[in-house]
């Protein structure tokens, strides 16, 4: 992503925003409430309309039409098909992009969604709609998943469970870009990180770099932003 | 990182996805709701419908003139139709919103435009379900024509699949425009609002503006109320199926430039610009056709097929000199049974209305108000009569031709039935809507789900 600019009126909500990810790599963009992440997220993969900005694949530029040819977006707070059953709406996506039964099973028992394949998804629990927007998520034979704050509604020990199988899937070769306001969250969940406030890319690197940066050599993710910022 | 290997619109099944967007529209209350409604509102329309054809048919049994005046197509099929597009127009759009407005309210929208599908594949998906619901709330109108058929009375097949197409037509295009609708809204409330404003528009449209001429009567033309009118008299009009095919188009077209969320809106009014000008271009064209075909079974469109044959062979332009006003009751008359069968069966036919209310209201003072001047070649000839018995001769005698002798074998029958249909009321406010509560609770069943879960345990 090259020099990306989104304005609401006179407002830059992101401001020449540049950064890349690599194959199998976790990039957590990490910010307050309001900081421009979601609106990054979604000028990415192209469901928002940037006044600047490029996003490039493989050296590639990959205009907007295509970026969901490679990028696949589940967003924040949103319960797709309410009256459809969770089962239903994974069966969906699994005919969709041809996934054989046992992935299906796989992928559901995976993200732990069995409890409530039977509910529909206006009943579901906040951590189950967002085992069930994970579980699409895995569904799509997309090579980057950008997730915009996929830990929200876990307690801690579920959190773990979902980073585990993030971890499981970037180990194979997928890409996760996650925009988390939990700083705790990011820190366990991310190989690399973009620390965003007030629409600008305020530090990017790994933990140790951040560190370095910012020469606190055993803070924490929370200090080094609040460092940074 | 490796090369993109794109989930190309062309890979992916359609049938997912046509399932999807059926299963949404029969998950809504709005579909069940529409279809109890409508069931006693049809069923009272067929019932006191069929109780009036039976009343005039119990006069005509003495007299085979009267009976002969018995259609059920306007006696029966018309009348209960009528309430069916009553509801169509009130309570379809809500229907068809949920559709797409569903899914912008819950954000699932924002995953649906990132599946491997084109907007305008993801929106015919969604006309398709607007049409299989339209099916569906059909149901209870077809049930009126088989319970007519069952006690006896007579249903051309031509005249009656002329009419479910014609509404077919309709409700399509009111799903189309309420699919537009939901599309530019940002909430189902709003789609709502819009669609309705359409529909009901058209019906203010048509009221206030019926019966004038000029520019008034070319806005009349564009009520929706209209699109249905040709097939309520058994034609079957070309350049209405085109003028309403196309607009159904370029309405669906207009919704996928709108649907996906990322473009700017700058340039979605510059992709809808052709469009727009395609739709009117359609319509246009379709207003230069005038290819229609009677499918009544007593020709009411028509003249004797004999007269049709002869009047085919007219070529030269015939030129009708109106000097009535449009409000006027006789122009009505001259309309249905001189100008518009003439129109069918002619190839160069103008009319010329050059009356208006003022010649009307000063008719003792104006002689000529009342002529009606037929100019075929270099002959002319005048006369006041709305009927086609006088006008005819006329215009054989212009051009020079004898009248064709009458054939016997042109006589419609007419299909009195004595009958009520009191009894389809119990069917209408009892049995039809237990069987569609049934279908909803029955729809609204768990799916199995020990598919998944028992290979997920094992994998």
């Amino acid at each position: 992503m090259e020099d990306l600019v989104k304005r609401y009126g006179q407002e830059a909500a992101v401001a020449h925003v540049s950064f890349s990810v690599a194959a199998g790599e976790i990039l957590g963009i990490v910010g307050p409430n309001g900081a421009g992440k979601t609106t990054l997220l979604e000028s990415l993969v192209g469901l928002l309309a940037t006044e600047q900005g490029t996003v490039f694949w493989c050296g590639e530029e990959l205009p907007p039409p295509r970026r969901k040819e490679a990028l696949f977006y589940l967003p924040d707070g949103i319960r797709p098909y309410q009256d459809r059953f969770a089962i239903d709406v994974m069966t969906f996506f699994a005919r969709v992009y041809k996934r054989t039964a046992a992935q299906t099973a796989a992928t559901i028992a995976a993200v732990g969604l069995t409890p409530a394949l039977g509910k529909r998804v206006h009943a579901l629990s906040k951590g189950y709609n967002r085992r069930l927007l994970l579980g699409l998520g895995l569904l799509t034979p997309h090579d980057v998943l950008v997730m915009d704050e996929p830990f929200d509604g876990f307690d801690i020990r579920q959190t773990r469970t979902i980073i585990d199988v993030i971890r499981q899937e970037a180990a194979r070769g997928r890409t996760f870009i996650l925009a988390i306001h939990q700083l705790a969250d990011a820190e366990r969940a991310c190989d690399r990180f973009l620390l965003l406030a007030g629409g600008k890319v305020r530090g990017i690197g790994t933990l140790g770099e951040l560190r370095a940066t910012t020469a606190l050599a055993n803070g924490s993710l929370e200090e080094i932003f609040l460092a940074l910022t | 990182m490796r090369s993109p290997e794109p989930h190309r619109a062309r890979e992916a099944p359609l049938a997912p996805l046509l399932a999807k967007e059926l299963a949404e529209i029969v998950c809504g209350r709005a579909l069940w709701t529409m279809l109890l409604l409508v069931c006693p509102l049809i069923g009272y329309s067929f019932v006191q419908a069929v109780s009036l054809y039976g009343e005039a048919s119990a006069s005509a049994q003495q007299s085979p003139v009267l009976a002969a005046s018995l259609s059920p197509l306007d006696g029966v099929l018309v009348p209960t139709f009528g309430a069916f597009y009553v509801a169509v127009t009130l309570l379809f759009p809500f229907v068809a919103i949920r559709a797409l407005g569903q899914e912008k309210e819950s954000g699932a929208l924002r995953l649906l435009v990132q599946l491997p599908y084109r907007s305008s594949t993801l929106i015919l998906a969604k006309l398709a379900a607007v049409l299989a619901a339209w099916i569906l709330v059909s149901i209870p109108a077809l049930s009126a024509l088989a319970i007519w058929a069952t006690m006896g009375g007579h249903l051309a097949a031509s005249e009656t699949v002329n009419l479910l197409f014609g509404h077919l037509l309709y409700g399509l295009l009111v799903g189309a425009i309420a699919l537009f609708a939901a599309t530019i809204a940002d909430s189902a409330a709003t789609s709502a609002i819009i669609a309705l404003a359409v529909t009901i528009g058209s019906w203010v449209l048509d009221f206030t503006l019926a019966g004038h001429s000029g520019l008034a009567a070319f806005v009349a033309q564009l009520s929706l109320t209209q699109a249905l009118r040709p097939f309520e008299q058994g034609l079957l009009s070309a350049g209405l199926v085109l003028g309403v095919t196309g607009a159904i188009a370029g309405l669906s077209a207009l919704a996928s430039i709108w649907l996906p969320p990322g473009v700017p809106t700058q340039t979605k009014c510059m992709r809808s610009v052709p469009c727009v000008l395609a739709i009117l271009l359609a319509l246009g064209l379709a207003t230069q056709i005038r290819q229609s075909v009677d499918v009544t079974e007593d020709r009411r469109n028509s003249f004797p097929a004999a007269d049709q044959r002869l009047l085919a062979t007219l070529r030269l332009p015939l030129i009708i000199k109106v000097n009535l006003a449009p409000e006027d009751p006789r122009y009505a008359d001259l309309q249905r049974n001189v100008l518009a069968k003439l129109d069918r069966a002619m190839p160069n036919v103008s009319i010329i209305v050059a009356g208006s209310h003022r010649d009307a209201a000063s008719q003792p003072a104006n002689d000529a108000y009342g002529e009606i001047e037929y100019s075929y070649g270099a002959r002319s000839d005048v006369s006041r009569s709305t009927s086609p018995r006088e006008v005819l001769p006329l215009l054989y005698a212009l051009a020079g031709k004898q009248p064709p002798a009458p054939a016997p074998s042109d006589e419609y029958p007419g299909y009195p039935l004595v009958a009520t249909a009191d009894a389809a009321l119990f069917w209408f406010v009892g049995g039809l809507p237990l069987l569609i509560a049934g279908a909803w609770w029955w729809s609204r069943r768990p799916p199995a789900k020990s598919l998944f879960t028992c290979k997920g345990a094992q994998s």
